[in-house]
């Protein structure tokens, strides 16, 4: 049959109708991908559907694996386990120095109630594991023997402990940090919109769309409802409550959240978020707040500028930073 | 070359070619309009391990490390029936239907979630912090 005829044009015009449709049913909207990593579910979201920002989230994915890999405790290679068993000091990945840099200064300036060195602690009272329990008090003093903001030295990349016996744990900073490290990925793929949601924790990239995100806040009390709701774009914002992790025992909550001070779960605070410039700085921030209480934690916060919180008391009454209310929605 | 061809083409030859090209615009307006259906998707360590659509009733033993974790889809709903890990977590999330909503369970490295349907009256907010 000669090209010429009309009836092989209009076939061309069929085909080409055909393949529009396929490309326009493959283009999603919106990526979101899931990962179980860091002892949490991840989330990654971009509005793009495109080949290279697929690759970007599973590029910020691999970076995230790559934090845990250096900062899980549960893992014997790690510099976190290493250091935990070393007895002299150790170099450690740049990653973890900057992660130890962040983490003492903000154990200093909270006098301690951010603390690097809970791992002994923690394993005592194995919230995260299969059997949690109430330890005695003579065990509780001896795993919070030496421990402070004192204990760890960092010079460069080497870390050094006061204690050979001290457990270093990460676990109120580390995930922030791999949260941000995730975000760079995700920026020098040339994302510009996107959100990285670890478990709850979770900072933006740009704005979605031509709005601010809107992040709700969880009542720590009524799962259902929400404390506030907030418009922010390109910042962090980090959550700690006591709601998350716990057991009870005789009708008492004991949660995940530490006192380094009593060795017991902190009780000044039922829930605590911060919203910062960086997730790890939050992370931190929000622990420290939730141990220290209303009170001593707004003060620590007026020597971090542009860090906002939304603080709920024990009692059940909030407080926050001056800044708050300007992103409420 | 268009008017050269018309003026070639016998009534018959015109009349395949108005009614194809009918259903192309025709097939345009249905497939572009129709929204695909929500679907339960189970991922276990990035990789897609069950698919199902939310509207067809059923129970699927999802094999993790720990062991088989019992998914059940009725009334346009997913949920956990049961799970080897230490915690239920993952049961105590109930039932799942709006598009973007998800079940974990952490430690037997599952992810439930739901894709495709219309937006089911999804909340006032992108992402909780909590």
């Amino acid at each position: 049959m000669p090209l010429n005829r009309p009836l092989i044009v209009v076939l061309l015009l069929v085909l080409l109708a055909a393949l529009a449709l396929v490309k326009r049913g493959g283009r999603e909207a919106e990526l979101r991908e899931g990962r179980i990593l860091l002892g949490t579910l991840v989330e990654i979201q971009v509005p793009r559907g495109d080949r290279a920002a697929r690759d970007a989230v599973t590029a910020a994915f691999a970076e995230m694996a790559r934090i845990e890999a250096l900062m899980s405790p549960h893992r014997p290679d790690s510099d976190v386990a290493r250091l935990s068993a070393a007895e002299e000091s150790l170099e450690v990945a740049p990653d973890t120095a900057e992660v130890f840099a962040l983490g003492l200064d903000v154990a200093a300036r909270s006098a301690g109630a951010f603390d690097l060195t809970l791992g002994r602690l923690k394993a005592l009272w194995d919230l995260e594991g299969d059997n949690p329990r109430v330890p005695d008090d003579a065990e509780i003093a001896a795993a919070l023997e030496g421990i402070g903001p004192g204990a760890l030295r960092l010079d460069g990349r080497w870390v050094s402990k006061a204690r050979p016996d001290l457990a270093v744990d990460l676990g109120g900073i580390a995930k922030g940090y791999a949260i941000d490290r995730a975000i760079a990925v995700l920026a020098g793929a040339g994302i510009e919109q996107a959100s990285v949601n670890a478990g709850g924790d979770l900072r933006l990239l740009g704005s979605r769309g031509a709005r601010p995100w809107r992040i709700g806040i969880r009542h720590p009390r009524s799962a259902e409802e929400l404390l506030a709701t907030l418009e922010l774009s390109g910042r962090a914002v980090v959550t700690s409550g006591d709601y998350e992790r716990f057991f009870e025992v005789d009708g008492r909550r004991y949660h995940h959240i530490f006192d380094p001070r009593s060795g017991y779960p902190a009780s000044a605070c039922q829930s605590v978020t911060l919203v910062a410039d960086s997730a790890m700085l939050a992370d931190a921030l929000a622990t420290a707040v939730f141990v220290l209480g209303p009170e001593k934690g707004l003060a620590l916060l007026t020597e971090f500028p542009g860090v906002e919180a939304l603080i709920v008391a024990a009692d059940g009454a909030t407080h926050a930073t001056p800044g708050l209310a300007e992103l409420k929605r | 070359m268009i008017a050269a061809l018309w003026r070639r083409m016998t009534v018959l030859d015109r009349f395949i070619v108005a009614l194809l090209l009918l259903g192309v615009l025709a097939s345009f307006a249905v497939l572009g309009r129709q929204p695909a259906g929500a679907r339960v998707l189970v991922e276990r360590d990035g990789r897609l391990l069950f698919s199902a659509p939310l509207g067809e009733a059923r129970r699927v033993a999802l094999p993790g490390p720990l062991g088989d974790t019992l998914l059940e889809i009725a009334d346009g709903r997913a949920r956990i029936l049961s799970s080897p890990c230490p915690h239920k977590v993952c049961m105590g999330m109930g039932g799942v239907f709006r598009r973007g909503e998800l079940i974990a369970c952490i430690p037997n490295r599952l992810i439930i979630s739901i894709e495709g349907g219309a937006d089911q009256g999804s909340p006032a907010y992108d992402l909780l912090s909590h």
